[in-house]
């Protein structure tokens, strides 16, 4: 079978959708509400099913292809031929790009049917479903494009649908009157923008050095320059390759650490959890944040180069390596920032930022299809965790409104309004201080709750295990600084999400809305229990002795119905390394369990379980106003971290600062103002009043005399050009550029 | 063909000043007539298309007579790949710019639409003209229906602003006239294929003749800072004024590098591409710092012009193949985007009469075709991939990478200027989440009506053209390929360049 021609519908079923919701969504909702919602809703899901299953039949055409990548061409982009800058739109089908689709459509296709329940009674629903199949639409094009423009497409589109579904409800204000929606949507964009910039410059760069930005040609003249020795000619020197990787991956690093949300530019991500909490499942933790990681996996062999070649950045560090210290200093410090949250989302935000941050440092380290599988896993488990939070969230409101009904009942007791109003809008559905002993009142949410916890945590032999062991290993054999960094994480992993457990769903409620909370609906439950059976099993995608015993039994080639992620991506993601006879292909660092690591980082995750939930937390919180027993010691600092910090009091500031300075005193008071209307406007006048005067001195009345009449004269022109149309004195103008020009003409 | 073109609009405005003779006259009429005339312009335009042949890198479709012998002055029109482009642009933005002031202009509605269709032949005249002197005249002949423009329907300070807009650019176009009559004594012709030929004549001075041209351009661009008059003007003019301003008047003075300074100077254009690409960079940069804290929305976007229009300026002087048609391309994008952001405020001005953003805010929930139409011509404007705007910015930054006139540490230009990527976003952003976002608390901004059947024509016009060089440019870059391919070939065999 053979389905790389329907490659492109991939593109076309969520584009479809867009247009559906975009233009008559609205109707359907708007003409009835709840058949209106089904419409659009399922329309919308329809197209990420479809999507999805055009993935699976490229994946099926993959395996009967032998996995030989087929490139799908849909129509040229830019051509021009002179400067040899020839960008098709072509779809790249080979077992990463299908990979990434088959986890954004699938899991993709169970966010969206999960939010037609979430946002029931949305007005903007439409909308809504409009944005996420936009968001499908580009995060395909970022994931199958075969050229590193095309991906751009998709990164800086998916960038968009972000800033559009942060700022979802953009109305929303805070008690300051913020728009804080939209604050936090603009400060996504921006903070992605900065990253884009250092991608910009390396797509540049590799067009210059490699005449071709397409994935193929790049990796092949790369390796063959590589292989000679070869170097280009570049602003005026000779570039050895080596050099010019470095500085491509350098780049490309930056470019992630907006999109995937690393240091320096993590900022964006927890505050973009004002947007609905589907998105935050499907954007800014399965899917979009995990770019960045693609990008790095996808640009191996530039990465490997440039650790080959030992060129450092800024004389201190192989590109490779920042990118992996980078990631694990990334891992450690979020995984420090959730300690101190009490928001339900944000601790999983920042945890997403802590994961983000293992793969990153996989990716660093050479382990590219390690950082695929915890990507891969890491989606199933981190979508779980968010839908399930959302049904917490949802559990709550509905709690909440229970006893805001109910006190209404009781207003005839003379509470005052004004006061419960107060406390109406002080309540935050999404605060833990708030919740406490939900398993009783949301028992399947509770259960995929503990199986998405569980898996993060690294627990046997759930996804998370598997995956991060076999960073964790990698980095027990590349980069020991780097695998004492990623342990300690994995220790704060478990530590935080233990006290996230222990403050939702057990104790005792401390609020009237976490008494009163309820299950949600079946619409709702039934993608979380999919999604956690794919937290459960997600494993099995790279099992590390199972992928070894089929290739032992295909004699060390990959084959058979389960061939494992790592035969499977073996075809797109090449390893080598440089020796005297050139370069070296290399089959796949082995996937091997190593006991002690896989051994030391379950002790460790179970200890830290533990600890949080017996030791720091046992007893504690009794009630919502409590502190939380952290908050006295050092930890507490880094809720605070510089980083956010430097941006928001000096970055910020300084720039708006430095804009109304230019703009207000330098470009207007100065320049506007001063230069023209006084300077150049004075000195001209001047030098209009000499000459009358000159000619006014010849005359009887003399020097003083005559200025003061040539002053009435101008004075009565202006009188008349004031009182009269302005075309009469444009007529005048008009008439003197005409006499002008009749003067110039002739007087040759 | 070229003569018909130029001048079919010049036979529109000669209609409507002789109606009262004809035919009872009514404002509807004059209307119709106008847009009319303006449309079968734009048909006439898309019909030099069918006759152009993109493979040649010369001169096409040449009108040619002479016309005051004595003086060595012809008539002297022609088309090719710098100017095809510049002369849809110019009968495309022009009819638009006409539809869009249906219902806005209700005073002396007849000179509007005169000057209005004579500031169009005077646009494509300048784009034709192959003989300087005629150039010099379409050029200041298009000031004048300009003037009266935003001197007559314009807003508050209109007197103020109309005429500086006029000396000023007038005061820069003197040095040119010099220059002009200088080649064109020394070289007995005014043909500027001619003079191009003959250019070793008045090689020698060509550096002053270079700023000659120079500074008539750069006040027209406006590169910083010769920007002082573009934000009065702008902010004063007829939506439809504001329009044009900044669809093809800027053109006028990128197009008029391109078609002057760089052929007939190639030395004097590398010895200065450094000098005006650090002037494009900080136009780049300053235009948009001073764009964010702009409280006046079509400030805002007039302000946004110095930036865009640094980069076409960073395009045209790295002096490559890629720069060069990047930079012709975003004169397009350019003229779209800011030509339909101006629209945009034109049909909220409309409603409100006001243009301060503390005016609006959450006006998504009122307008929310309005809203996601202005969304995408944001997004257009601040270079969105797979929207126009992107791919004259890239191409543009690609060429400067690879600019030899730039020297070895042209990345340098290329980071500075990549800078204006984050900066848009920045001001643009801030713009859109003013106007769109937040509540909807203004009592007067609950009642606005979204857009009309009129209005959505002209921003569908606008859209396809956003859409489609963004997904699929390739075609007009076919457009200019060969021109621009022979123009870097003449600078490189001139010398002036040295190619590795």
């Amino acid at each position: 079978m053979n389905a790389f021609q329907l490659a492109p519908f991939l593109l076309i079923f969520p584009a479809i959708g867009v247009l559906f919701n975009g233009l008559v969504g609205r109707r359907f909702v708007e003409a009835d509400a709840k058949s209106g919602e089904k419409w659009s809703g399922w329309f919308a899901s329809t197209m990420a099913i479809l999507a999805f299953i055009v993935a699976a039949m490229l994946f099926f055409s993959l395996r009967s292809n032998e996995f030989h990548a087929e490139a799908v061409k849909m129509f040229d982009w830019f051509n021009i031929p002179s400067a040899n800058f020839y960008i098709p739109w072509t779809i790249q089908v080979d077992t990463l790009s299908v990979a990434m689709m088959l986890v954004v459509t699938g899991v993709g296709s169970l966010i969206h049917i999960y939010a037609i329940g979430y946002m029931h009674g949305d007005p903007d629903f439409s909308r809504f479903f409009a944005y996420l199949n936009l968001f499908l639409f580009f995060m395909l094009i970022l994931v199958s494009g075969s050229t590193y423009l095309m991906l751009f497409v998709g990164w800086e589109g998916v960038g968009l649908c972000s800033y559009l579904l942060i700022g979802f409800w953009f109305d929303r204000i805070d008690e300051q009157g913020k728009a804080m929606n939209a604050d936090a949507g603009r400060k996504a964009f921006i903070a992605n923008r900065v990253g884009d910039l250092a991608m910009i410059l390396a797509m540049i760069l590799l067009f210059w050095a490699f005449k071709s930005l397409e994935f193929g040609q790049v990796f092949g003249s790369a390796i063959e320059m590589f292989e000679k020795g070869e170097g280009v000619h570049l602003f005026g020197m000779e570039m050895s390759i080596g050099a010019v990787t470095t500085a491509v991956t350098a780049l490309f690093l930056m470019g992630a650490a907006g999109k995937s949300a690393q240091i320096p530019l993590y900022v964006w991500l927890p505050d973009a959890m004002a947007g609905p909490t589907p998105v935050s499942a499907l954007i800014h933790a399965a899917t979009m944040v995990t770019s960045g990681i693609y990008l790095m996996v996808r640009s191996n062999v530039l990465l490997e180069i440039a650790r080959e070649s030992g060129n450092l950045v800024f004389g201190l560090v192989s590109s490779p390596d920042l990118i992996a210290l980078t990631g694990a200093l990334t891992a450690l410090v979020a995984g420090l920032i959730a300690f101190t949250q009490f928001d339900i989302k944000k601790v999983l935000a920042y945890s997403t930022v802590s994961q983000l941050g293992f793969m990153v440092a996989a990716a660093g380290m050479g382990a590219y299809v390690a950082a695929m599988f915890h990507l891969i896993a890491h989606a199933f488990f981190k979508a779980l965790l968010f839908l399930s939070a959302g049904s917490v969230i949802h559990g709550m409101e509905h709690g909440h409104h229970h006893v805001h009904e109910h006190d209404h009942g009781d207003d005839l007791h003379g509470v005052p309004e004004g006061d419960k109003h107060h406390e109406v809008e002080k309540f935050d559905p999404q605060d833990m201080r708030t919740m406490g002993g939900l398993r009783d009142k949301m028992p399947t949410t509770y259960v995929v709750y503990m199986i998405g916890a569980l898996a993060l945590s690294g627990i046997v032999p759930l996804a998370g295990f598997w995956s991060k062991d076999e960073i964790l290993a990698h980095g027990s054999q590349n980069n020991q600084v780097v695998y004492w960094m990623l342990v300690v994480a994995a220790f704060f992993t478990a530590f935080y999400m233990g006290r996230q457990l222990k403050m939702v769903f057990f104790d005792k409620p401390r609020h009237a809305a976490a008494e009163h909370a309820s299950e949600s609906s079946p619409l709702m439950t039934r993608p979380l229990i999919a999604l956690a059976t794919l937290s459960v099993l997600g494993g099995l995608l790279n099992l590390p002795f199972l992928s070894e015993s089929i290739k032992e039994a295909n004699h060390g080639h990959p084959g058979g119905i389960w061939l494992g992620l790592e035969g499977w991506l073996e075809h797109s993601v090449q390893a080598f390394h440089l020796s005297e006879e050139g370069l070296i292909h290399l089959p796949h660092t082995p996937v091997v369990l190593s006991l002690p690591v896989a051994g030391a980082s379950t002790v460790l995750a179970v200890l830290a379980l533990a600890l949080a939930f017996f030791v720091v937390y046992g007893k504690r919180p009794k009630t919502a106003d409590e502190r939380d027993p952290l908050q006295s010691t050092p930890i507490w600092w880094f809720s605070i971290l510089p980083f956010e910090w430097f941006y928001m009091h000096t970055f910020v500031p300084g720039f708006k600062w430095l804009a109304r300075w230019s703009a207000d005193t330098i470009d207007w008071a100065f320049w506007h103002d001063f230069v023209h209307n006084n300077l150049i406007r004075d000195v001209f006048r001047g030098f209009a009043n000499f000459a009358s005067d000159v000619l006014d001195a010849n005359g009887v009345d003399g020097l003083v005399n005559g200025s003061g009449r040539f002053t009435r004269y101008v004075g009565s022109i202006i009188r008349k050009t004031q009182s009269g149309y302005a075309r009469n004195y444009a007529l005048g103008v008009f008439l003197g550029t005409v006499i002008l020009l009749a003067y110039f003409i002739f007087s040759y | 063909m070229l003569t018909l073109v130029t001048f079919f609009p010049v036979l529109g405005a000669i209609i409507l000043l002789s109606l009262k003779a004809i035919k009872k006259e009514s404002d509807l009429l004059v209307k119709q007539l106008a847009v009319g005339f303006s449309a079968v312009t734009f048909v006439l335009s898309l019909g030099l298309l069918f006759q152009f042949d993109k493979s040649l890198g010369g001169l096409q479709l040449v009108d040619k007579a002479d016309w005051i012998p004595s003086w060595n002055i012809s008539y002297y029109l022609g088309i090719d790949g710098l100017s095809i482009l510049m002369v849809l642009l110019t009968t495309f933005i022009s009819m638009l710019a006409i539809l869009s002031s249906w219902s806005a202009i209700k005073e002396q509605v007849k000179q509007y639409y005169v000057f209005m269709l004579l500031l169009e032949a005077g646009m494509l005249g300048v784009f034709l003209a192959q003989d300087l002197f005629l150039f010099y005249i379409f050029w200041e002949f298009t000031l004048i229906p300009m003037y009266f423009l935003i001197g007559i329907w314009g807003g508050q300070e209109r007197i103020y602003a109309s005429i500086k807009f006029f000396l000023y650019t007038m005061a820069g176009s003197l040095l040119m006239l010099l220059a002009i009559l200088y080649m064109g004594i020394t070289n007995e012709t005014f043909s500027l294929p001619a003079l191009i030929a003959g250019r070793s004549a008045f090689a020698d001075v060509q550096n002053w003749l270079f700023v000659g041209f120079a500074i008539a351009f750069a006040i027209k661009v406006p590169i910083f800072p010769f920007h002082s008059w573009l934000p009065d003007a702008h902010t004063q003019a007829p939506t439809a004024g504001s329009i044009i301003l900044a669809g093809v008047l800027l053109k006028m003075g990128t197009y008029g590098f391109l078609r002057f300074n760089l052929p007939l100077f190639p030395e004097a254009s590398v010895h200065y591409a450094p000098t005006i690409a650090v002037l494009a960079i900080i136009g780049i940069i300053y235009g948009a710092i001073v764009s964010f804290p702009q409280k006046d929305v079509k400030k805002l976007v007039a302000y946004s012009s110095i930036s865009h229009l640094g980069f076409v300026m960073l395009g045209i002087f790295s002096l490559t193949e890629a720069g060069l048609q990047g930079a012709i391309l975003q004169g397009v994008n350019h003229g779209l985007s800011t030509g339909a952001l101006f629209f945009l405020v034109g049909v909220i001005y409309e409603q409100r009469h006001t243009r301060m953003m503390s005016d609006f805010g959450g006006l998504w929930k009122a307008m929310p075709i309005f809203a996601v139409l202005s969304l995408i011509v944001t997004l257009s404007s601040m270079g969105l991939p797979g929207l126009n705007g992107f791919v004259g910015e890239f191409t543009i930054l690609l060429g400067s990478m690879g600019s030899h006139a730039l020297g070895d540490h042209a990345w340098i230009y290329t980071a500075f200027a990549t800078t204006g990527v984050i900066l848009a976003a920045v001001y643009l952003l801030w713009m859109y989440q003013n106007v769109f976002m937040g509540p909807l608390d203004k009592e007067e901004n609950k009642k606005l009506r979204d857009m009309n059947g009129r209005e959505l024509t002209i921003m569908l016009a606008f859209l396809l053209f956003i859409f489609w060089i963004g997904i699929a440019p390739a075609a007009y870059f076919a457009l200019m390929d060969s021109t621009v391919a022979k123009m870097v070939a003449d600078i490189v065999s001139a010398g002036a360049l040295a190619m590795p």
